[in-house]
This record gives structure tokens, C-alpha cells and sequence, in this order.
């Protein structure tokens, strides 16, 4: 892609008692929809709290549209180009779902009221929480709390979009509603969602990070973290020992993932595949930015 | 326009809704405690001794304290962590808004005391404004150095466990001295040298830090 990133992130390193949570992370965002994937523990969440400015790194710098947030001005600019939904969003369980979202727009520097109010009814109305505006937070379910933390992320329009495992918890209804949603967000916009689902981002990303330990072990398209497990996925009737994964389909028959014995029957590759591969070692594949 | 004239002009907008995100039920709670301890002076037949007006004013005063304690809980703690309008401004709000009422029922806690037995006011009123500042600051400085949502309840903790390390103070340290004592005087100059530091440290807490401390070093988000 062509176009100057929206984030540029540069040796970014945070450090937990000693224990490397990021590990000299550099990257680039352009706009669209990038799935941030990995482990427990991988530094995903890291990741995002330093990008939206809530937790500053040890080392390293990063811009938003140019903006330095490591100054006090700059990180001001950066919080107003950007919406961020957190991985454990808490709410004022006692606010109606309208009032929480327009509490957060007025954090967002939206001041004139009828104009806040149109763009409340707007991210209320994107998320499908329209009709359930005026009731409160404690009355709503799981699903509907996570699309008021979206809505909150949504509102103001932001350039930026940082959503920390916004599907955890969400039935298939549920994920299917927020891939619409932000699928929509990654037009004109800058998305980077942290996920464990990996079919999240084969649907919505045109890019995929996958980070271990702190590091980044992949980033390019998702065909071509597909690609990566090209001929190395198979079928057997016993589990195969030399496989680096493998797993009873409901057919009966094993779906293996790894070096493939001679004439093993190969299968077609899922993003899966190839994320299982990155993570098992395979060599680093890492644009330099 | 400049960003403190912008800042001023959310203020009005941003009253109703910091307003009601309160932790009420930690501040009602802490306010019917601290009313009532010191309402106990009104059930003494003949009033109480100068000696127990002075230990009632300290539970109300400790009261109070720990409810504050829990002023800064937020639980949209991370929603809102990354939004332009400042911590310092969030939390200037919250205090604006709740030290009033704190000091309403200082008043009254104060007046519940009979006249004749009552401590001398500006002495236990700087007492109490010490523990409050003390409180506010245990959570501002859980706030800055946590990802803890909602650190009252450990701040409440801690700050009770200091009052009562205070009553263990050696003499010449000592600052809940007796009514009366010759000591008085000098512990209230402790008392107004404690407030000065816990407000400088309080205010040093309250804005967002943009390098990382040592503190925010120790634990990983959840």
C-alpha cells in the first residue's frame, strides 16, 4: 500500500518486572481492518493500551497521523484521532446505555449538544443498541454491554480503531453483528483488532499481525499467512507423530498440520493452519518498517 | 482557542454525568457512619466529656476519610483511558464536587458536639482535612500507579491501618494527642506540616505520567 500509515510504530518495548511484554515491536497501520493475532500472553494487549496512549512504553516511539505522543500535546491530539475499546471494559452500571456513550463523548471533546446527541443515536444505531438506548447497563447482557464499549469507541468518528478482543463472550449472532460493524469501521478508517479468532480475520482484515512473546512473528495478508501452511496440512486415519498439530475431525479422519510424510493426502490450508505454523517456531516473517 | 479555555468551557457539560458517576453508596455510607459516631455526643445524658467529644470528632473524621477513599473508583476506568479530556480534570471534578459535601458534613458532625465540650474546631478540623487528604491521595496514587478500576476498598484499607499506626506513634511524634495536653499545639503543627506534604504529593499524582515509573513496571493488564 501506497498510502503514508496512519500508525508508525518504531523498537516499542514494555516491560513488566523484568519480563518483556512487547519486545522492540515495530510496525505500520495503514487504513483498514488489521487482525492483531497470538497466545495469551503474546503482548497483543500490550500493544494496544501503548497505541492508544493508556500505558506509555519503556522504550520506543510511535505516531498517529503524525502526532508524537510523547508529549503531553501530542498525546492530547493523538486520544482525539482515536477510539479504543479495552479487553475488560467496566461500565457506570447505573447509566442508560444512551447516557454512558454521551458521558463519553463529552470526554471526547463533544460539546454542542444536539450535534453529540445526533452522533449518540448514530453509534447506538451502528451497533444495533437503538432500542434498548434508555435502559441501564446493569439490565443489559453481556452482548449488549460489549456493543455500548464499541459505541463509546465509535463515537466522535475517530480515524483510529483500536478493539481489544471485542468478540470474547459473544454468540455466533452476536460475532456476526460486530463483524458488520467494524467491517463498516475499516472504511476510510484505520482498525486494529486484537483477536483470538482466527476466522475473525480471515472475514474482516486485510492485513495480520501475529505476535509470540512479545514479538512480532508475522505481518502481511492473511492469504499469505494462509500460504505459509500451503502443502503442509494433511489427512490420516491415526494421529501422525511427526505432526506439529493435529486434531480427530468430525469425520473420524486426522487433520494434521506440519511437515507432511511422503504421499500423505493434502489438504487445503486455513488461515489456522498457518497461524499454528508462525507460532511453532517457523521463522520470523516481519516486514522492516 | 487555548486548551485550557476549551477545557473550561466541557466543565458545565461534564458536571451532570461526573456527578452521577460517583461512588454514592461508598460516600453515603461513610457519611451516615461519620453523622452518626458523631451523633452519639447527643445521646450522653449531660453531654459528653471533652476527653470522648474529641474521640467521637476523630471516628467521624476517620469515617469521612475512608469514604473518600473511594472517590476516584472508576469502574470505566479503561473506556475512558484514552479520551483527550484529562485524569487531572476528571478528578479536579470529582473533588469539586464531593469535597463540599464533605465539609457539610464535617459541619455538622461538628455541631453536633455540645458547644461546652467541643475540641478546639480549627485544630480537629485540620485533623480531618489531613486523613481526607491523605485518602484522596492513597487513590490518587492508586489511580496513577495501578490498573486497578476501583482501588477504594484497598485504599480504604490502607488508610485505616495508617490511622491506627499513627494512635502507636511515639509521644514526641505523636499526632492524636489529648485534648488539652500540653503537646497539642506542636502535633497540630505536625498535622499542618502533613497537610502541606500530602498536598504536594497529591497534586504531583494527578496528572497521567508519560514515561513509566517503577510502579507501573509490576504487573502486566490483566
Amino acid at each position: 500500500m501506497t498510502t503514508a500509515p496512519t500508525v508508525s510504530a518504531s523498537g516499542l518495548t514494555v516491560r513488566y518486572g523484568g519480563r518483556p511484554a512487547l519486545d522492540d515491536v515495530s510496525l505500520c497501520l495503514h487504513e483498514g481492518v488489521t487482525g492483531l493475532l497470538g497466545p495469551n500472553g503474546a503482548g497483543k494487549t500490550t500493544l494496544l493500551r501503548v497505541l492508544a496512549t493508556a500505558v506509555p512504553a519503556d522504550r520506543g516511539s510511535f505516531t498517529v497521523l503524525g502526532h508524537d505522543p510523547g508529549t503531553a500535546a501530542g498525546r492530547q491530539e493523538v486520544r482525539r484521532l482515536l477510539g479504543y475499546l479495552p479487553q475488560t471494559p467496566g461500565f457506570h452500571p447505573d447509566f442508560t446505555a444512551f447516557a454512558f456513550v454521551d458521558y463519553v463523548a463529552i470526554l471526547k471533546e463533544l460539546t454542542d449538544r444536539a450535534g453529540r446527541h445526533r452522533e449518540v443515536r448514530r453509534v447506538l444505531e451502528a451497533v444495533g443498541l437503538s432500542d434498548v438506548r434508555a435502559r441501564r447497563i446493569k439490565r443489559l447482557s453481556g452482548g449488549m454491554r460489549q456493543r455500548v464499549a464499541l459505541a463509546a469507541a465509535l463515537v466522535g468518528d475517530p480515524r483510529l480503531l483500536l478493539l481489544d478482543e471485542p468478540t470474547v463472550g459473544l454468540d455466533p449472532e452476536q460475532r456476526m453483528r460486530f463483524r458488520e460493524v467494524i467491517a463498516e469501521a475499516g472504511e476510510g478508517r484505520t482498525v486494529l483488532l486484537s483477536t483470538h479468532q482466527t476466522e475473525d480475520v480471515a472475514m474482516l482484515c486485510h492485513r495480520v499481525i501475529v505476535t509470540a512473546h512479545g514479538r512480532l512473528r508475522f505481518e502481511g495478508t492473511p492469504a499469505e499467512l494462509t500460504a505459509r501452511a500451503a502443502g503442509r496440512v494433511w489427512s490420516s486415519t491415526e494421529r501422525d507423530p511427526g505432526a506439529r498439530a493435529g486434531w480427530r475431525t468430525g469425520m473420524g479422519t486426522f487433520r494434521n498440520v506440519g511437515d507432511p510424510p511422503k504421499g500423505a493426502e493434502l489438504l487445503e490450508p486455513t488461515l489456522e493452519d498457518g497461524y499454528l505454523l508462525v507460532l511453532d517456531g517457523e521463522p520470523a516473517e516481519v516486514a522492516s518498517v | 482557542m487555548s486548551a485550557v479555555a476549551d477545557g473550561c468551557l466541557r466543565v458545565p457539560v461534564l458536571l451532570p454525568p461526573v456527578w452521577r458517576a460517583l461512588p454514592w453508596r461508598a460516600l453515603g455510607a461513610a457519611a451516615g457512619a461519620g453523622l452518626a459516631a458523631a451523633a452519639v455526643a447527643r445521646l450522653v445524658p449531660g453531654g459528653p466529656d471533652p476527653a470522648f467529644a474529641l474521640v467521637l470528632l476523630r471516628c467521624a473524621a476517620v469515617a469521612f476519610a475512608l469514604g473518600l477513599a473511594f472517590l476516584l473508583d472508576d469502574p470505566a476506568r479503561h473506556i475512558t483511558a484514552a479520551v483527550p479530556t484529562r485524569r487531572a480534570v476528571r478528578t479536579g471534578l470529582r473533588m469539586a464536587l464531593a469535597v463540599p459535601l464533605a465539609a457539610v458534613c464535617w459541619t455538622v458532625a461538628l455541631l453536633l458536639i455540645p458547644g461546652r465540650t467541643r475540641p478546639p474546631a480549627g485544630d480537629v478540623t485540620l485533623e480531618a482535612a489531613v486523613l481526607a487528604a491523605l485518602a484522596l491521595t492513597g487513590a490518587a496514587a492508586a489511580v496513577r500507579c495501578t490498573d486497578e478500576p476501583q482501588p477504594g476498598a484497598a485504599v480504604a484499607v490502607t488508610s485505616a491501618a495508617g490511622t491506627a499506626l499513627a494512635l502507636l506513634l511515639p509521644e514526641r511524634w505523636a499526632l492524636f494527642v489529648a485534648a488539652g495536653s500540653p503537646d497539642w499545639a506542636v502535633a497540630h503543627q505536625r498535622w499542618a506540616a502533613l497537610l502541606a506534604l500530602t498536598v504536594a504529593a497529591g497534586t504531583a499524582l494527578l496528572p497521567e505520567p508519560l514515561r513509566r515509573g517503577p510502579s507501573l513496571a509490576l504487573r502486566p493488564p490483566h
